[in-house]
């Protein structure tokens, strides 16, 4: 049989483009969310596997190019994190309490949900570091001993879940604030739903891009100390 | 000439801004090898990157020529991790009620907190 294991990485590679291309034809803050590239190719990429019966593994082994990239890219995440300091200033208190309390709180209710659900230990380290950008779940969720792959695609779900559903709820509740909308979208809801913030105004995106950038740096920080000291507590 | 003056000077940035992510990165890997820790490398070259950054050592204009492509596009390089959760199907249609659980409440909770947080200092209204 003719080895086809190399082409993963350029289809992958033109997958994504063309993926990117299809995601701009539209404004609407929907299409945008329903029709973002990287939940589109992980989930073609996933069924192509599952169908063709192909093994991961050997996926995986020829795609490395894609994932070593994957360390240089986290590193020069520094970049955009310096230019949303200069924002934080301003309002620096408030949006620093505010990440640390959407972290503390998601690792909390990860922990509390695996207690009730009474799943196994390597379900509960997964479900302990998603509020925050996927990189950096990948990353901290492997430091914890958790499936890291599965880490990273529950924070994509939620940040569409969030770009869909997350202005709704916050109307819901009567929250118009710019500030508490765009804080509370992007700590909670990362990447895509500060994509669909800054869509929706241009305040909110900015203060969901210094909120994200935040709890990314405090993720990162807190998590790994954090979630062994809860866990001992509460599991 | 002029333009040949021009790439070699477009390809010095590039070298020396893939130096500085790939020195910051080497140097965490070599730090976290040295104290035996669990914190990931590649966070502790972000960290560094900061660093140098806010205090001045290193421009932002000095990194940007190999920063942008990379960030660009960054979500390419998580595609192949991303699709390994098919390894845990199993895992994953035994607890899909636990899953779904997380899924809604974590960023549900969050975002009632911090909203909730945010208005009793700033106020219900539109500006702040």
């Amino acid at each position: 049989m003719i080895n086809l294991w190399w082409l993963c990485v350029p289809a992958i590679i033109a997958g994504f483009i063309l993926l990117k291309r299809v995601n701009g034809l539209s404004q609407s803050t929907t299409y945008i969310a329903l029709t973002n590239p990287v939940f589109l190719a992980i989930i073609i990429t996933a069924l192509i596997l599952v169908i063709f019966k192909l093994p991961y593994v050997k996926f995986n082994h020829h795609t490395q190019l894609l994932s070593w990239l994957l360390e240089p890219a986290i590193v020069a995440l520094a970049i955009p994190l310096y230019k949303q300091f200069v924002h934080i200033r301003k309002n620096a208190l408030l949006i620093l309490i505010s990440s640390i309390l959407g972290i503390v709180n998601a690792t909390v209710v990860g922990i509390l949900l695996s207690v009730m659900f009474e799943v196994p230990k390597e379900l509960a380290h997964s479900v302990a570091a998603l509020s925050v950008t996927t990189p950096i779940t990948l990353l901290v969720t492997d430091s914890l001993g958790g499936i890291a792959s599965l880490a990273a695609a529950m924070v994509i779900f939620i940040g569409l879940l969030g770009a869909l559903f997350g202005f709704i709820v916050l109307k819901w509740v009567g929250i118009f604030n710019h500030q508490a909308q765009g804080v509370a979208v992007g700590t909670a809801c990362h990447a895509i739903g500060t994509a669909a913030a800054l869509n929706k105004h241009a305040r909110i995106g900015a203060y969901s891009s210094v909120a994200m950038a935040l709890s990314a740096l405090l993720t990162a920080l807190i998590v790994p100390w954090l979630y062994p000291y809860l866990s001992q507590l509460l599991l | 000439m002029a333009a040949c003056t021009l790439s070699i000077k477009v390809i010095t940035q590039l070298i020396l801004s893939s130096a500085i992510i790939l020195g910051c990165l080497i140097v965490a890997k070599v730090l976290m090898h040295i104290t035996q820790g669990s914190f990931p490398a590649p966070l502790l070259g972000m960290l560094l990157l900061l660093g140098l950054l806010l205090t001045g050592i290193i421009k932002e204009r000095s990194v940007t020529p190999c920063a942008s492509p990379l960030l660009n596009y960054m979500p390419l390089f998580f595609i192949p991790a991303g699709v390994g959760f098919i390894e845990h199907l199993n895992l994953i249609s035994l607890h899909w009620q636990f899953i779904l659980a997380c899924l809604v409440l974590i960023p549900l909770t969050s975002l009632l907190l911090i909203s909730h947080l945010i208005i009793s200092f700033k106020g219900r209204s539109h500006h702040d």
